[in-house]
């Protein structure tokens, strides 16, 4: 993934925490931890056939993150016809941190920004830009 | 009987399903009965929908007996933990493997690929007293569903 | 004597929001729906999730199929309304564009679409303001207004 923009789309569901999970380590990623190297765009926009959308995604590396199981984003991705590069379900960060469950859908209490965190650093390492990462060595 | 054979009941968006020919525990449980004796098991629509994205099951092994009414396991959502009622006595014979890395597949599939456990049930009959059709169970469940929705 | 009173449930509208990643708009639909599902018309809405209806989710297919729906777009794409039209097979009842909406109450947009902060708030209440007036404007229609 060196030398291209990777498109992070979250699904941004609104139903339950994940959602808002993946949207804001998406954020966290475009904004702290790999400035330059993240953008994202609106996964809808790029659903009606946005030519800039669709060009973005068409051109660079993409990662969904997915509320549930119903993996909206990956779907909608493929059906615009990409398929990304890495699918994640945000729900399987919680698996590996049961101790924080969010405590709401779009406000996420403290448990569920430190999910936040460890989601958008596991993903800044794939990426190839390396966060800080308590107890690991600087990359 | 429904094209589909499921009974349905829409409340807002959601849709809550219930098997046709399954057997249902009050505490939101079914039973299949099979051909080769055994009874599978499983959690209802309306308990998967209220209880939320399934993350882990922690269920017993094949081998283990199972009482009805009392505890078969739990399953921790991203709302809560919840324990998994046995909706009839006997001992495990085989447990559903797939929960173990895919347990949202109670969620998506809570009639179907989410079943939970294979049982030799120890007396089918008798257990039949504590359980409901389909169409018995159903306008319990949608009486909950009312009471839960409306509070 | 006893009158009797016909007891009809609430009337349901679906509010669909777009969700945009990219404006603070996109975000400001997300604060502004939840409020109005949650505190202002709790009982007369419902939220549709654009990305599970796109992904053909049966429930909320289903829904905008048979039920009135507001749409509330970020910026003037209007994403959230071209989808339903395309995928829902009919007209939203109403379209919010928050660009629009700002510009005419003269209020700021907010400065980031990674979260909304106090001065936001002015914002929210415009938007789910506007929501639910137009919830109530369905509601209270005579025939078929909601269902």
């Amino acid at each position: 993934m060196a030398n291209k923009t990777t498109v992070v789309l979250p699904c941004s569901g609104i139903g339950k925490p994940y959602g808002e999970i993946g949207r804001q380590s998406t954020y966290t990623l475009m904004e702290d931890l790999c400035p330059g190297k993240v953008t994202t765009t609106c996964l809808a926009k790029l659903m009606i056939g946005d030519p800039d959308a669709v060009e973005l995604v068409k051109n660079n590396p993409v990662i969904t993150l997915d509320g549930c199981a119903q993996d909206c984003a990956r779907k909608n991705v493929e059906s615009a016809g990409k398929k990304p590069d890495r699918a994640v379900r945000v729900i399987n960060t919680f698996k590996h941190h049961r101790d924080l469950k969010p405590t709401g859908i779009l406000d996420l209490g403290e448990p569920g920004r430190k999910l936040v965190e460890i989601l958008a650093s596991d993903l800044a390492l794939e990426i190839d830009c390396p966060a800080k990462k308590e107890g690991s060595a600087d990359a | 009987m429904s094209e589909t054979g499921y009974m349905e009941f829409n409340y807002d968006k959601f849709a809550f399903r219930v098997k046709e020919y399954y057997l249902y525990h009050q505490d939101e449980c079914w039973v299949k009965q099979e051909e080769n004796g055994l009874v599978t098991v499983g959690i209802t629509d309306y308990m998967q929908k209220t209880g939320g994205d399934v993350a882990f099951v922690e269920l017993l092994e094949a081998g283990a007996a199972v009482k009805q009414g009392g505890e078969m396991g739990s399953m921790e959502t991203i709302k809560t933990t919840m324990t998994l009622v046995a909706p009839v006595s006997g001992v495990i014979k085989e447990v559903n493997g797939a929960l173990e890395d895919e347990p949202q597949q109670i969620n998506q599939d809570p009639y179907g690929s989410g079943w939970i456990y294979k049982i030799e049930p120890a007396d089918l009959a008798g257990a039949k007293q504590a359980l409901m059709d389909a169409k018995t169970y159903f306008p319990l469940m949608e009486e909950k569903i009312k009471n839960e929705m409306t509070k | 004597m006893l009158e009797l009173v016909e007891i009809t449930p609430p009337k349901k509208v679906g509010i669909i929001p777009c969700n945009g990643e990219e404006l603070p708009e996109g975000t400001l639909t997300r604060f502004a729906c939840r409020k109005v599902l949650d505190q202002i018309k709790p009982n007369n809405t419902v939220t549709i999730c654009l990305p599970l209806f796109i992904n053909n989710g049966k429930e909320e297919r289903g829904f905008v199929e048979n039920f009135p729906t507001i749409t509330v777009d970020g910026c003037d794409k209007r994403c959230g309304q071209k989808i339903t039209e395309k995928l829902g097979g009919k007209k939203p009842e109403h379209s919010i564009v928050i660009t629009d909406l700002l510009k005419e109450h003269g209020i700021n947009a907010p400065g980031s679409a990674r979260t909304l902060v106090d001065m936001d708030q002015q914002a929210i209440d415009l938007v789910a303001g506007e929501i639910a007036k137009k919830v109530d404007e369905i509601i209270s229609k005579p025939n078929d207004g909601g269902k």
